[in-house]
């Protein structure tokens, strides 16, 4: 107890020193400058998780940059050739229902596939689905997927033939990381997912 | 990043110190490692196109991970003490029959050496990093423990892990090496408890079981149905439902873990 | 099942067919009784249900609106003697072979929380037939042991219905026990009857024979050529005969929801000496009268009524005789009271 005493003016300091004011954007700034973070994470935000994912633009970002919005969230892999066309095209509609007020969630698909799915691949795809800049497409190492899809309750195994069976699941994250919201399945009725992006606009 | 964690870690350790160690003293011998020779692995659950798995050779520990080995861990780690820990990696259960932060205590020294129990998975992960190894894949884990029993009665190895799954828990568990050794030299792959593995949720599962040997074209990107490699094997059912129904930040009584490493 | 319904339910008690008539017509297309928007479904109050062991049943519902029925089920593994030599470890709903007996109403809403002991070795999760919705609930309650899932389903459909777990592999979990019954009163009510009691058979597969000293591990090769060592009434050789039979006196009716958990065998449902009055065919709303002998399949259920005429021993069996005679299924219903000689007498020559 005694050490969580003397943790609070230190943690504090950290807080202090580093205070920024960041553009509310998704992965505008860079890994260091979210330092700020630290403390305002709540416990329970998916933010916590440590490892550094790299967009199609190919910069190095950490789950935390995604704060200040709501986020939609799902994981797919780009040689998919069935149910993860779908599923962007889930996150697409979500996006289009939303208007105007789209612009203030990220819309991030993280790719299980840490073999192919290299920012380049991602940047293609990303044109081919005409994903509009709402969207974030990351790519991570093993550890870092396979840890994110444990946070979602994704599951999800890698084939012999290099492709991915897994489960098809968007979920929604508050402007901490907390996961709030999760739909499960291809061509899914997202209403309440709608109601709930709308009510953490509010 | 790296500069903000290290310099927590740093301010923390000035801090442990202070507290004092009760409890399990002893250095962390290098914990013998078992190689297991690579081959090819047909899942439990598969696409019914799909060619096995082939898995290199790599070393796994010989025994599942002791307490007295995790207070270790936990020692050189604040943020994995039982009182400090986040609930998003641990849930409410995580070591919960040890004395305190840094003590199993008194009352459990006869549990110094069996298996770490009441542990998530990402307490797991992150013991097995900080040792420099990391956790067996299911396809690892499962091949590895397919290998033959050499001590035990059963004439089968699924009798013996039958049996074991329908006793209820002991009282006490016992410590490592009480069970079997099989032909690769490892101890109480079955029959202690059950052991995390990294992609444990790669189980593709809708938790009502009777779905998955059915076809379920949504479900599943390459092809058309999961198929079983043997309809009859119900102790791998058994192992792949309870895994199918955790979540990461879940702490089980019978559910500890050992690591693996990748052969140089 | 679906036709009748809740008419011949309300035509055998007057009081409550008041109540129906007020809660609308149920009669004709049937349906319509469970059309949603046909049903009494505004739920007011909660309630916590009461939940029995076999042989005894939960106490008629009083209440008349639907209201949100809390039930939590404790999964529990336990060694418990399933012969007076032999021990088995039982898979349970509540500690008992059968579980829990639930009862609630036709438009309830019901909060349904599966608790998995913390000392359970496995897995488990449980499939109510009188769900609807994914997997009969299976889906949303996969528990690991020492943690819990919850969710809530609308009882649509009146009747008497079982539960079951459905972790894979699904056999295994069934033959070592896990099933229970769940009874979906209609709107308008059940008949009211003196005695109501609750039986449940399964068939079990052990590596010694019937009755073989000390504990016994679950045979697969039995299971799979459907050759069970056990076919019991409440998931323990005699537990329905000397001390645990039924009793009842002369002039009651008597009604017993039997269910049938398998995970094999299908039930010829007999009491020798008895002719089913009423039999609410397949646990349904159809009524049949004057049956010997109901089929009662595995994983289905079905309830009998019987008005006790004379006094004796009637023994409850499953008519596959063999079953009663060897292997456990059997049962007593003991009747006590005045003779009735213009019924039955012997006579002696």
């Amino acid at each position: 107890m005694a050490m969580k005493k003397n943790m609070i003016p230190l943690l504090l300091f950290f807080f202090l020193v580093a205070c920024d004011s960041q553009p509310k954007s998704a992965f505008t700034g860079s890994v260091e400058s979210k330092v700020s973070a630290v403390g305002t994470i709540p416990q329970e935000s998916i933010f916590n998780l440590t490892d550094t994912f790299t967009t199609q633009d190919n910069k190095e970002v950490s789950l935390n940059q995604l704060e200040g919005k709501p986020t939609v969230m799902a994981m797919i892999f780009t040689h998919c050739t069935y149910a993860c066309p779908r599923l962007t095209a889930d996150v697409q509609n979500i996006e289009k229902k939303l208007g105007k007020k789209a612009e203030d969630v990220n819309f991030v698909l993280v790719s299980f596939d840490s073999e192919r799915d290299f920012p380049t691949r991602l940047n293609e795809f990303k044109k081919e689905m005409f994903l509009d800049n709402n969207f974030t497409l990351l790519h991570g190492d093993d550890d870092a997927v396979r840890t994110l899809s444990v946070l979602l309750n994704v599951q999800f195994q890698k084939n012999s033939d290099g492709d991915f069976s897994h489960s098809n699941i968007i979920s929604v994250l508050d402007k901490k990381g907390d996961l709030v919201f999760q739909k499960e399945g291809i061509n899914a009725d997202h209403t309440a997912t709608l109601e709930q992006i709308n009510d953490l606009l509010k | 990043m790296m500069i903000r964690n290290s310099a927590i870690l740093i301010i923390l350790f000035s801090f442990t110190f202070s507290t004092g160690f009760v409890g399990g003293e002893r250095n962390y011998a290098e914990k013998k490692m078992v190689r297991i020779p690579g081959g090819n692995f047909t899942p439990f659950f598969r696409l019914p196109n799909s060619q096995p798995i082939h898995l290199k050779p790599f070393l796994m520990d010989e025994t599942a991970v002791t307490n007295q080995e995790f207070l270790e861990f936990v020692k050189a780690n604040p943020q994995w003490r039982r009182s400090r820990v986040n609930r998003l990696f641990a849930d409410s259960n995580y070591l919960k029959y040890w004395e305190s932060d840094l003590s199993v205590g008194e009352k459990n020294k006869v549990l110094y050496n069996s298996p770490v129990v009441y542990v998530s998975w990402f307490a797991a992960r992150a013991y097995a990093k900080w040792r420099g190894k990391r956790l067996p894949s299911v396809a690892e884990w499962e091949m590895a423990g397919e290998a033959r029993p050499l001590n035990t009665k059963y004439k089968k190895l699924t009798d013996l892990i039958l049996a074991w799954y329908q006793k209820p828990n002991p009282k006490v568990l016992p410590p490592v090496k009480s069970t079997y050794k099989n032909a690769y030299g490892l101890y109480d792959m079955h029959g202690l408890v059950w052991e995390w593995t990294f992609d444990f949720n790669s189980f593709i599962k809708s938790g009502d079981s009777r779905a998955n040997t059915q076809d379920e074209l949504q479900l599943f990107c390459a092809s058309s149905s999961l198929y079983v490699k043997d309809k009859d094997d119900y102790a791998s059912f058994l192992r792949y439902s309870y895994r199918g129904s955790l979540k990461g930040n879940f702490c089980i009584g019978n559910l500890g873990f050992r690591c693996a490493k990748d052969l140089k | 099942m679906k036709a009748k319904s809740l008419r011949i339910f309300s035509l055998s008690a007057i009081v409550l067919a008041a109540l129906a008539i007020q809660t609308g017509c149920k009669q004709g297309n049937g349906n319509q009784d469970y059309d949603l928007s046909k049903i009494d479904t505004v739920v007011t109050g909660t309630v916590t249900a009461e939940l029995t062991d076999a042989p005894n049943v939960p106490k008629p519902l009083t209440y008349t609106s639907p209201k949100r029925v809390m039930v939590k089920l404790d999964v529990i593994e336990k060694v418990m003697n399933i012969s007076d030599s032999s021990q088995y470890t039982f898979w349970t709903f509540g500690g008992h072979v059968p579980g829990k007996f639930i009862r609630v109403r036709q438009g309830d809403l019901v909060d349904f929380t599966l608790y998995n002991h913390p000392d359970s070795k496995l897995t488990h999760n449980i499939d109510l037939h009188a769900v609807t919705g994914p997997g009969g609930g299976a889906e949303a309650s996969s528990t690991a042991p020492g943690q819990s899932t919850h969710f809530q389903f609308r009882a649509l459909v009146p009747g008497l219905f079982i539960y079951h777990c459905a972790t894979a592999p699904v056999p295994l979990h069934i033959a070592n026990g896990m099933y229970g019954m769940i009874l979906v009163e209609p709107q308008s009510g059940m008949p009211k009857v003196d005695k109501e009691y609750y039986v449940m058979q399964g068939d079990f597969y052990t590596k010694g024979k019937f009755d073989a000293p000390g504990l016994q591990d679950f045979d697969e090769e039995k299971a799979l050529a459907e050759n069970p060592d056990y076919v019991l009434f409440n998931g323990k050789v005699r537990s329905l005969v000397g001390k645990g039979a039924l009793t009842a006196k002369v002039g009651q009716t008597v009604r017993l929801y039997v269910g049938n958990g398998g995970p094999n065998m299908v039930s010829s449902f007999h009491v020798i000496g008895e002719i089913f009055d009423k039999v609410y065919q397949e646990g349904g709303s159809e009524v049949n009268r004057g049956v010997q002998t109901t089929l009662i399949p595995s994983g289905g259920a079905s309830i009998v009524d019987m008005k006790m005429e004379v006094p004796g021993t009637f023994v409850l069996v499953d008519h596959s005789i063999f079953r009663a005679f060897n292997k456990g299924a059997i049962g007593q219903l003991k009747v006590s009271g005045k003779e009735d000689p213009s019924i039955f007498k012997p006579i002696k020559n």
